[in-house]
């Protein structure tokens, strides 16, 4: 058997180690040579409610996730009743026969209003409404009911501890079995995950391998599969690419306040502080780590890292919609001072504090628009796991290049997507650094004298200059001379016209596909790869569909975006927000208004099948607007 | 020749107000401390007190309300060896910019942070600030003060602040003695400076102080010193000591060093125990690109933990 293809979800309750279940799986699958695009889907709660990952394991590297299923492994009841609408014709459902006695009405970690929902659809089906009806359903629908009775799998197993502790590892070891990944992957795996702690791995692999001889014995074990040959790659999540990123990009300063999707880049900046080196010629390039500091809140994070750019450190913070409300103020003081500073900014559904765990990209126009005052930022965007590890590289030299804030966009759903990476070019961006004052007397920090609006930053130990919020002169003392003021609001702007004209297109926006193909989907962010699977989905269609794919919002690339316009077929704006807002930057930019829209705005990732569909209804005219609604 | 500290810039307070001395007091702690400009930054947050680093000739930074404490920090973590005196009003740091002053208490960065406690919010015209009194009634308030004050002094003993001191602006050299002192102290002090205020706090005036300060110094018995041997007994004494101390305000209103703890360790040592070189190599020095212009950064061996 080879070219496998599969979609695979993975759930249990909060807490139950279900990050161990698809790490275990994921990695797996990497000691065999595939590759596995994954998901993480959580409530915003510790412990018990629904949690799950949707993987798709492939020979080529997945770009994006699709339903029906081929696999959902249930590791508790609740798995069951979310996932119903998952299933299809060959599903594999894959469950504890001890969780076949559950009610719905017991499940009370289920969201109130879904499990009203499940319960209709129990009811219009004639269903029992408990695990045995839902998989009643799901057989109907043409799922194959795998029942496997997880205690009798551990029994006469010596485990520490109560069996169900092991079920995470259980359910996926079985999972892998069916599948037919080789044993001496899954045990493998476990040292990855296990690390040095010999105890706990010598434990689980009792567990894989109770899982493997219970497959054995009941014929339920898949062919083995083929060995694909793989150099080694790094298993990242946007998180991951962030962080590297942005400690290859230099950056030796870190703040946070606590935030979820944002505060995972700075826990892993933490977790790698001790930086590696490539060579250690020069003792200066070769020393040091990088700094994280705990604020005691975003107004901190962002004022504490902007204290740390103005003394010479490459430095940054990390933050979502409700943080980044926090530190507009600042935002425009570093516009003002010009302050090279980096916020990366993970959008997660709002408003407010919205869905806190789940998708959105609802704060384009926010981020464009952040601070009091005009000012130059840069606004940029990362799609997949690459981009976020050169896009930070990249918004760091913005920084430091034009002396200016630079927000860097990602969403929560690429935030925790995780992926494959197989190389990382050192060599790929340089690491630039601002342009310096030489040790001047009477440095001026906000020199007019210079065409690119550029003046030379000064460093505190070395050079005395000063620095307000309020207008200044060249030396940086508070001014309200009308004729001053009206050169250093022009110097700042310069900054953002010389970014625009240095920084090529491709940085900018790109094309994917064919230039003249008869739909063109406008998109940003983490829907790139599954608008990119969706192109090929429609090719096998017989449909030709490229992709203008925005990078850069602020310099806007408007010459490029109102010429490939123009001249597109269809035009379908595709966004996981309610308001299509990168179509309206697109019309603010170049009057070129975008009709037709595919929007998603209930926090999860948008799926091939979805997508595919709903271009359907927009190319035969049914529907102008389609709101997606998959995922549980 | 010793640096002269003070800038060429105008200063545009009012005449007679307190923020004078303080600068006074400031350069010349920093002449006697033979420091140079390079040695040295100045942040501040927004009032009329947030002007000060502009009239001194060193590095400055006049920052946003509320926010001259986490600016401070980050210059100081990313090179800890700069001196950094924060220069505040009592709305900056005491009301908006509270929840810094409690955090920085916890951190102990090693900011020297002087507050100029005039009771009033001078640059918005004289509304009342955290500091003054319930019920009181200044010249820019249309009633008297609905709210209770903050003592800056318990305040800061109870947010962790390893020295506080008060000082009182009319006297400069024994407010240039506490800036010493407070500077070479290695973590973060604190100095509440009595700052008579006289275009809108007509009740605290430089009189009125006056007639109230004493200096705690001139007791024979008063010794605010912590040192890292003592026991926790001892230790501990002198902080309830410290306390009692700074409840003192009706008829008498002491002035010195209250609190002196030199066993806590600042967050500048805390962070050096776990980034390697942090001290040698701070983030403000470190080079981050080869001579051909490349990261140094190895990203598997970094991210080892990432490989498969
Ligand atoms: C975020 C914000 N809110 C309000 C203001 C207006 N404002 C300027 S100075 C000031 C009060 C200053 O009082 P204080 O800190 O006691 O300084 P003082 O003038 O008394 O030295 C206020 C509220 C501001 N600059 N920024
Ligand atoms: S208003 Fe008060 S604090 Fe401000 S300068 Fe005048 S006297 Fe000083
Ligand atoms: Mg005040």
């Amino acid at each position: 058997m080879s070219n496998i293809d599969l979609n695979l979800s993975i759930g249990g309750p909060q807490g139950g180690g279900i990050d161990t279940s698809s790490n275990l799986i994921s990695r797996a699958f990497a000691s065999s040579g595939y590759n596995v695009l994954g998901v993480r889907e959580f409530h915003s709660n510790i412990k018990g409610r629904h949690s799950y990952v949707h993987l798709r394991i492939r020979e080529e590297r997945p770009r994006s996730l699709k339903y029906p299923l081929d696999f959902l492994v249930a590791l508790d009841p609740d798995t069951i009743f979310e996932h119903l609408e998952d299933v299809a014709t060959g599903t594999v459902v894959l469950y504890d026969t001890n969780d076949e006695k559950a009610e719905l009405a017991q499940a009370r970690m289920i969201m109130r209003d879904t499990a009203k929902r499940i319960n209709s659809t129990l009811q219009e089906n004639k269903l029992e409404l408990n695990v045995k009806g839902a998989l009643a359903l799901m057989k109907n629908r043409g799922a194959k009911i795998m029942g496997i009775p997880f205690s009798k799998v551990l029994e006469g197993t010596e485990l520490d501890g109560p069996a169900t502790r092991y079920y995470n590892v259980l359910g996926a070891s079985l999972t892998l079995s069916i599948i037919g990944l080789d044993q001496k992957f899954t045990r493998d795996s476990l040292k990855h995950i296990f690390g040095n702690k010999e105890k706990v791995i010598a434990l689980n692999v009792k567990v894989v391998d109770a899982a493997y001889k219970y497959c054995v014995e009941n014929g339920l074990a898949g062919e083995t599969l083929p060995d694909m040959d793989a150099a080694p790659r790094m298993l990242l999540t946007g998180n991951d690419g962030a962080a590297l990123g942005k400690i290859m990009g230099g950056l030796r300063f870190q703040t946070y306040y606590p935030i979820t999707p944002a505060s995972d880049e700075s826990s892993i900046l933490e977790e790698h502080e001790d930086i590696k080196w490539l060579s250690n010629e020069n003792e200066k390039l070769s020393s040091g780590g990088v700094t994280v500091v705990q604020t005691e809140d975003e107004l901190s994070a962002i004022t504490m890292a902007e204290g740390a750019a103005i003394t010479g450190a490459r430095s940054a913070t990390a933050t979502s919609g409700p943080g980044f409300s926090l530190m507009a103020e600042a935002i425009s003081f570093a516009g003002i001072d010009e302050i090279p500073v980096v916020v990366t900014f993970y959008q997660r559904g709002g408003p407010s504090t919205g869905l806190p765990t789940r998708n959105g990209q609802a704060d384009l126009m926010f981020a464009l628009n952040t601070g009091h005052g005009e000012f130059p930022k840069m606004v940029i965007s990362s799609g997949d796991v690459e981009e976020c590890i050169y896009d930070s590289m990249k918004a760091l030299n913005y920084a430091q290049r034009y002396q200016l804030p630079v927000i860097h966009l990602i969403d929560k759903n690429l935030a925790n997507t995780s992926d494959f990476v197989p190389e990382i070019d050192t060599k790929k961006i340089k690491v630039e650094q601002s342009l310096r004052t030489e040790n001047k007397t009477d440095f001026k920090r906000y020199t007019l004298d210079t065409k690119n609006g550029v003046s030379p930053m000064g460093i505190f130990g070395k050079d005395i200059f000063w620095m307000t919020g309020d207008e200044h002169d060249e030396l940086g003392h508070v001014t309200e001379d009308p004729i001053i003021r009206d050169r250093m609001m022009e110097k700042r702007f310069t900054k953002l016209k010389v970014a625009d004209e240095e920084i090529p297109d491709e940085d900018k926006v790109q094309v994917y596909g064919k230039k003249d193909a008869r739909i063109t989907f406008i998109t940003w962010g983490s829907q790139k790869g599954v608008i990119l699977d969706s192109i090929d989905a429609l090719k096998a269609k017989g449909i030709e569909a490229n992709m203008l794919y925005l990078k850069m919002f602020e310099p806007f690339p408007s010459k490029f975006v109102d010429k490939f316009l123009k001249k597109a077929g269809t035009i379908i704006d595709v966004e996981s927000n309610m308001t299509g807002q990168a179509a309206k930057v697109i019309r603010m930019n170049t009057g070129f208004e975008v009709t037709n829209f595919i929007l998603k705005y209930n926090g999860r990732h948008i799926t091939e099948d979805e997508l595919v569909s709903a271009t359907a209804d927009i190319v035969s005219k049914k529907k102008k607007i389609v709101v997606l609604e998959n995922g549980a | 020749m010793a640096h002269n500290f003070r800038s060429d810039v105008a200063i545009d307070w009012c005449p007679g107000c307190g923020d004078f001395g303080i600068v006074t007091g400031l350069t010349q702690a920093l002449t006697e401390l033979n420091y140079g400009p390079n040695d040295v930054v100045a942040v501040s947050g927004i009032g009329c007190s947030g002007k000060t680093p502009h009239y001194l000739n060193m590095a400055g930074i006049h920052t946003l309300h509320g926010r001259s404490i986490p600016y401070a920090t980050g210059v100081k973590l990313a090179n800890p060896r700069l001196k950094v005196i924060v220069t505040s009003g009592d709305g900056d740091m005491l009301s908006i910019g509270a929840g810094h002053f409690v955090a920085e208490g916890r951190r102990n960065t090693g900011l020297t942070i002087i507050l100029y406690d005039n009771e009033v919010y001078g640059l918005t015209k004289g509304q009342a600030a955290p500091t003054m009194a319930l019920g009181e009634k200044t010249k820019g308030l249309t009633k008297p003060n609905v709210f209770g004050k903050v003592n800056p002094i318990t305040m800061a003993l109870s947010s962790g602040y390893s020295f506080v001191a008060r000082g009182f602006s009319f006297d400069t050299k024994h407010l240039k003695d506490l800036i010493k002192k407070a500077v070479t102290h290695e973590g973060s002090s604190f100095i509440d400076v009595l700052q008579p205020c006289p275009t809108y706090n007509n009740i605290n005036t430089m009189e009125w102080y006056r007639s109230k300060v004493y200096k705690m110094d001139d007791e024979k018995a008063w010794d605010p010193v912590v040192m890292p041997e003592m026991p926790a007994e001892a230790a501990n004494e002198k902080f309830s000591n410290a306390y009692k101390r700074g409840l003192e305000w009706d008829d008498k209103i002491p002035i010195g060093v209250f609190y002196d703890n030199r066993a806590i360790p600042s967050f500048v040592k805390r962070i050096a125990e776990y980034v390697p070189d942090y001290l040698k190599n701070p983030p403000a020095e470190q080079i981050v690109a080869g001579t051909d212009g490349y990261t140094n950064v190895d990203p598997f061996k970094t991210f080892a933990d990432r490989v498969i």
